[in-house]
């Protein structure tokens, strides 16, 4: 149930240090950003109800969905809709972004009185006034003491769109280093933008879970054009690397389904080894042996062994020929019989008659 | 000229052994260069002393590790127990509060060399122990005191605040300004106390960046305007006795800045973050439970000389002794084939210092 992140994000920052910041990153090979940010959203609300997290109150920043799907999305969870002006507060910034409707329209404003968790904002590229009405109205909720609140961005992919890398990243940053936020998390498509921004913003954050296709190929681009034909609509990996506070990197992977009722996470099946031998320089020898090595070290013929078969045994004495050692032998001893038929020297050697004991020889394996 | 020293043989290595009359923060290196210490012992060995005075350090950071933030602490630390006046700019809002996290010298000093417990347990002959000790080149690792050339410092003691209350720091901002003129002007200035004469060395100084080209800086896209800035500052640095470091993150620049600027340093290093709980890991190196970190030697600086420092290993792990002090260790790597992996000669990204051939090992 992506449970880890959802942890870091519940039990928030401690005294002194930076809040940690979760950024989710789909594409359009696996598009199911939302649902985990949604997913995400619903475990905290449920956390902050129930008083188990350290933050108590939650601005959402909604960019790029109504605030009343959000209202929707917590009431078809079950979550206590009804106190919720205590402890929620979405900030507006889809209905008018830009603040169009107030050049346009020649009326009073249609402002809502009657709901009290919802604010319009209109100047989404001032990104300094977002970051003072955010804290604004996470202040408001939580009150003025010790108490943290933690922030939602709906989509930082909208914030980019409307203004530079350098202020969202620096909003970020001031989001984190502000004393009264508990934890932030907001959903970023990692193919709208350049390389240099998703680069930045991973470099703000401290998790970053990227959902991916189900199978997941090294390079990017060949996946879309292969996925595409076998789209996989409902599974995906989430793939999370979490940066701990001894330097360390944790990752980790599930697998998620999404279905009619929300998402569903599920520990990976298949672990496949992670390229870390890129990180240590590579040894210059190997006292291992690999397959292919093991069986052609078997096949090896050492020259003294028995080889069993019957034929004169090969010993390659570096110097001749094989073949050519062989037909030498063979006139010589021809030679040597006809003399010893002239003059009759018989001689028997001792050693004839000795058997190789082979208890005792230690020589016994080889052929001489 | 740097002052005479009388030759022992033609053959010796022709360093002098620390002047403590000089300044105890200073050390002779060779080719009439001066050293000061990096903060880490073990760093300073790596090095051939420490960090040449006059010489631009940058440090690349890692977007997923705060290591650069520790051997920024030893650095500013050792700097300001020197009594070096120290320039610290960073793109946070607050750049004193930082000065809260640096080190403090350990108080107890149990023994970095593991000699002794050697002695006890394994008797080696006697003729071979001198094959056995450390080369005892210019790291004088004696006990107490502020008068150290390389404090132990634990990461754990914040610093007594009377060493940076005084006029000794200046902190600088970087978040906010449009451009990096006031920052260069802020270093200019610092410089120009520590200008190279003919005469001894009285002092030294010390910069540190931290995070030059961090994405909530307004300058931050502006490539060629941070290349020209590291650029003079480079040129400020070489004429007078101060060591700037730098650090910064290559995975946000494009990669031809990157490249630009690691050219330009003239001692460069690298830390990376390494995967937690893994067990290909594990396997591959011993003592992985204790790492933190990589740090990867790329270049070192070689002042007043054509000769390249080449080193024995360009890779070390980083380490938290008792979660305290800062010790980089060679890596201990089992004879597995790790394939896939850059062989030692082509593991930095600018690997002038480090020799390639067929008989490498």
């Amino acid at each position: 149930m992506a449970e880890s992140v959802c942890r870091s994000l519940r039990d928030g920052a401690l005294e002194g240090e930076l809040a940690p910041a979760l950024t989710i990153k789909d594409s359009l090979s696996s598009p199911f950003g939302f649902n985990v940010f949604s997913h995400i959203l619903v475990q905290l609300s449920s956390h902050i109800v129930a008083g188990k997290s350290q933050s108590r109150g939650m601005v959402i920043v909604s960019l790029s969905r109504s605030p009343s799907s959000y209202t929707g999305l917590l009431k078809m969870n079950e979550v206590d809709v009804e106190s919720s002006k205590k402890w929620i507060h979405i900030l507006d910034c889809y209905t008018d972004p830009l603040g169009w409707k107030d050049k346009t329209r020649k009326s009073g404003d249609i402002m809502d009185p009657s709901n009290q968790i919802l604010s319009s904002y209109k100047t989404v590229k001032d990104v300094n006034k977002l970051f003072s009405v955010i804290c604004d109205l996470g202040r408001g909720l939580v009150g003025e003491n010790k108490s943290r609140f933690c922030v939602a961005i709906d989509s930082l992919s909208e914030l980019l769109r409307h203004s530079s890398m350098q202020s969202v990243a620096s909003l970020l940053s001031n989001l984190r280093s502000h004393d009264q936020i508990s934890s932030i998390f907001g959903l970023l498509h990692s193919d709208l933008h350049e390389e240099r921004a998703l680069a930045a913003v991973e470099y703000t954050s401290s998790i970053v879970a990227s959902v991916d296709p189900f199978h997941h190929s090294v390079d990017g681009q060949g996946s879309y054009i292969r996925n595409s034909s076998e789209p996989n609509l409902t599974k995906g990996k989430l793939n999370v690397r979490s940066k701990r506070r001894n330097g360390r990197v944790r990752v980790t992977c599930e697998e998620f389904k999404v279905g009619p009722s929300g998402i569903s996470f599920a520990p990976v099946s298949a672990v496949d080894g992670a390229a870390v031998a890129g990180l240590i320089p590579k040894v210059q020898f190997n006292l291992q042996l690999s397959e292919k090595e093991l069986v052609d070290r078997s096949r090896v013929v050492l020259p003294f062994e028995h080889q069993g078969n019957g034929k004169p045994i090969q010993i390659y004495d570096g110097r001749r020929s094989l073949e050519e050692s062989n037909n030498e032998t063979t006139p010589i001893s021809g030679g040597k019989k006809e003399e010893s038929g002239r003059g009759e020297i018989i001689y028997f050697r001792d050693s004839d008659d000795e058997m190789p004991d082979s208890d005792e020889d230690p020589d016994d394996d080889l052929d001489i | 000229m740097a002052t005479t020293r009388t030759r022992v043989s033609s053959f010796s290595h022709n360093v002098s052994f620390l002047k403590s009359s000089q300044h105890p923060g200073l050390k002779n290196g060779p080719n009439g260069t001066t050293f000061i210490s990096s903060g880490i012992s073990d760093l300073d060995k790596i090095l051939g002393g420490g960090f040449s005075l006059g010489s631009l350090v940058m440090i690349m950071e890692d977007a997923e590790a705060p290591h650069h933030m520790l051997l920024l602490r030893n650095f500013m630390s050792q700097g300001l127990l020197h009594r070096q006046p120290l320039l610290y700019a960073s793109p946070s809002k607050d750049p004193r509060a930082f000065l809260g996290t640096l080190p403090s010298p350990g108080s107890s000093k149990d023994d970095t060399s593991h000699k002794p417990s050697h002695e006890k347990d394994l008797r080696i002959a006697w003729q071979y122990k001198k094959y056995f000790g450390e080369p005892q080149l210019n790291i004088n690792t004696n006990n107490g005191g502020h008068h150290d050339y390389c404090n132990d410092l634990d990461l754990r003691k914040p610093l007594e605040r009377h060493f940076f209350t005084s006029n000794n720091v200046d902190c600088v901002s970087i978040q906010n300004s449009p451009n990096l003129d006031a920052l260069k002007d802020r270093c200019a200035e610092f410089l120009a106390q520590f200008s190279r004469n003919e005469g001894s060395i009285s002092s030294a100084g010390r910069i540190a960046i931290q995070s030059f080209c961090s994405p909530q800086c307004k300058y931050s896209d502006m490539e060629w305007h941070m290349l020209s800035f590291i650029r003079s500052l480079k040129g400020m640095a070489r004429s007078s006795n101060v060591v700037v470091v730098v650090t910064f993150p290559p995975s946000l620049l494009s990669p031809s800045c990157s490249k630009r600027l690691q050219h330009m340093a003239d001692t460069l290093l690298s830390v990376r973050a390494i995967p937690d709980e893994d067990k290909e890991l594990a396997k591959l190196l011993t003592g992985y439970q204790d790492m933190v970190g990589l740090l990867n030697v790329h270049k070192v600086a070689r002042l007043n000389t054509q000769v390249p420092v080449i080193l024995d290993a360009t890779t070390f792990s980083i380490k938290l002794q008792k979660r305290r002090f800062l010790v980089f260790e060679c890596l201990n790597q089992a004879p597995v084939d790790g394939s896939g992996g850059s062989s030692y000669g082509n593991s930095g990204v600018c690997s002038r210092s480090t020799k390639v051939g067929p008989l490498d090992f």
